[in-house]
């Protein structure tokens, strides 16, 4: 690790904390995004309006939805998957005035899908609060053919669109909400570093 | 810096205390392109001491055979509208510099609310004229003393149809700014210009109705207040200058022949700050580019409208 150096466009997360002002608060969590929930509401719960849109990931052992349930007396909406808490973002945001803040939990892949839907509704995500949570994997987009795997966790792997070797940067793309995958043996083909896994 | 020479071409009376001013190249090629929101830096030559005052541009940015701003008479100021007001008339020589944008619209906006007080409505002009290219959803509220000080209000009906709204304080009405901020669509973006107070109670109502900073903009340009006489010590070149009641720290610069940098010369962008080596004295802020903090850690200042009270103050120029 070279050290006094960073790549600007890597995100950095900050646990969740309510904002102080506001006309409404919305809280998007997914999988282990429940204990960022969880977290916030130990502190003092704002007066203002609550939404709290969550998914458990059904292929994880641990299940948030209860603990969340008894926690979280008022606009609870629990959805079946990730895709659900997405469609339910989508949906409140109709109702939704400048004041609102937002709050999203999840892994990388989730927080920034969850991103584009609020910047879709000019939601600036400078003005949304983030927390990383559970694992550290990446989503990643080949920059060769463009498509993105939502889950590596290795430093090198094999672009499921191309079939290339890719080296995961820390060069990350608000826009694609995914960092950059760059084919490693270009200069020389099958000379592939050793395969480790950084994201766990 | 490089700046513009224009002639005068026309001067019309817009209200009792309001004078608009047409200017066109005296090369007679087209002015620079602009966006709206921009303003220039006018030069004004008044007993031997040059004035520097920074103007909207509040005509059309797809017109640029001309500009047009707009001064409103203060005659408790340093002279700068007054002579705009008395001197200036059909054919007058200027210089100007380019057009500058510290007040422009956030193109990514969904939707755009301008509120002006008074003269503040000039940034505005040139706004709606690019709001209105690009047909976006925007209102304008524009707020005003009385009737005769509704500078501008049948040009702007024409321009904005039902998207103006004209607020009278003679008659009691005023913009509420719960009321204006408190409703609206995700994606919207403010903007002020005006009076202080007004300005002030717009950024702190969005502030406590939790809009983020980013979408809430200001224009405020400052006339540099009138002080106590005090010295500016040049470290780099070890020049000493006298900055008279009357005149600003930069202006004093400039008059002993420092090229120092300058761009709005209203406190607003924060071009000219310089580094406070030493002072036996206090600094006087008079800013919107410093934070609280910065002031008050009093080694920075923008000497186009801040000044100090002391005898001698060591900048690093």
């Amino acid at each position: 690790m070279e050290r006094g150096y960073r790549i600007r466009s890597k995100p950095l997360y900050d646990p969740l904390i309510w904002k102080e002002h506001a006309t409404d608060h919305v809280v998007i969590a997914h999988a282990e995004g429940g204990v960022g929930v969880l977290k916030l509401f130990q502190m003092m719960t704002p007066k203002q309006p609550i939404k709290v849109l969550f998914a458990d990931d059904a292929r994880a052992q641990r299940s948030y939805r209860d603990i969340i349930s008894k926690l979280v007396d008022e606009g609870l909406q629990i959805l079946d998957d990730k895709e659900g808490v997405l469609s339910a973002v989508s949906a409140t945001l109709d109702d939704c005035v400048m004041g609102t803040q937002f709050y999203i939990a999840g892994n990388e892949d989730f927080i920034w899908a969850a991103s584009q839907i609020l910047k879709s509704a000019g939601v600036d995500d400078k003005n949304v609060m983030k927390e990383q949570c559970g694992s550290l994997a990446r989503p990643v987009y080949c920059v060769h053919c463009k498509t993105i795997d939502p889950e590596v966790h290795h430093n090198v792997y094999t672009c499921p669109g191309c079939g290339r070797h890719l080296f995961v940067r820390d060069h990350f793309s608000r826009r694609l909400g995914a960092y950059m995958g760059l084919m490693v043996d270009a200069e020389e083909p099958g000379n592939i570093p050793e395969v480790e896994e950084m994201y766990p | 810096m490089s700046v513009l020479n224009v002639t005068v071409e026309k001067v019309e009376q817009i209200t009792d205390v309001v004078k608009q001013f047409t200017f066109v190249q005296d090369n007679g090629e087209a002015l620079p392109k602009f966006s709206g929101g921009s303003h220039v830096v006018v030069s004004m030559d008044i007993n031997g001491r040059t004035h520097r005052n920074p103007y909207s541009l509040m005509s059309s940015p797809a017109n640029t055979d001309s500009y047009q701003i707009a001064v409103r008479r203060q005659d408790k100021s340093r002279g700068g509208s007054v002579f705009m007001h008395d001197q200036v008339k059909p054919g007058t020589k200027l210089t100007i510099t380019y057009p500058v944008n510290l007040f422009a619209i956030n193109r990514l906006g969904k939707k755009h609310i301008l509120v002006a007080g008074g003269i503040g409505i000039t940034p505005f002009m040139s706004q709606i004229a690019d709001l209105n290219r690009l047909g976006a959803d925007y209102e304008l509220h524009y707020a005003y003393r009385s009737s005769e000080h509704a500078a501008f209000r049948e040009q702007l009906e024409e321009l904005c149809g039902d998207r103006v709204h004209f607020y009278v304080e003679g008659d009691g009405t005023r913009i509420d700014f719960g009321d204006l901020l408190g409703q609206q669509p995700l994606g919207t973006h403010a903007y002020v210009c005006g009076p202080e107070p007004m300005v002030k109670m717009m950024l702190l109502t969005a502030k406590y109705l939790g809009w983020p900073s980013n979408h809430v903009h200001s224009e405020q340009f400052l006339a540099p207040p009138v002080g106590d006489e005090f010295t500016v010590v040049l470290n780099q070149s070890a020049k000493e200058i006298v900055v008279p009641g009357d005149m600003s720290m930069l202006e004093a610069m400039e008059e002993a022949g420092v090229d120092a940098p300058f761009l709005c010369r209203g406190g607003a962008c924060g071009r000219c700050e310089l580094d406070v080596l030493e002072t036996d004295g206090a600094l006087l802020h008079h800013d919107h580019y410093l934070s609280d903090a910065e002031k008050a850690a009093g080694n920075k200042i923008m000497p186009c409208v801040s000044r100090a009270k002391c005898t001698r103050l060591v900048v690093n120029l």
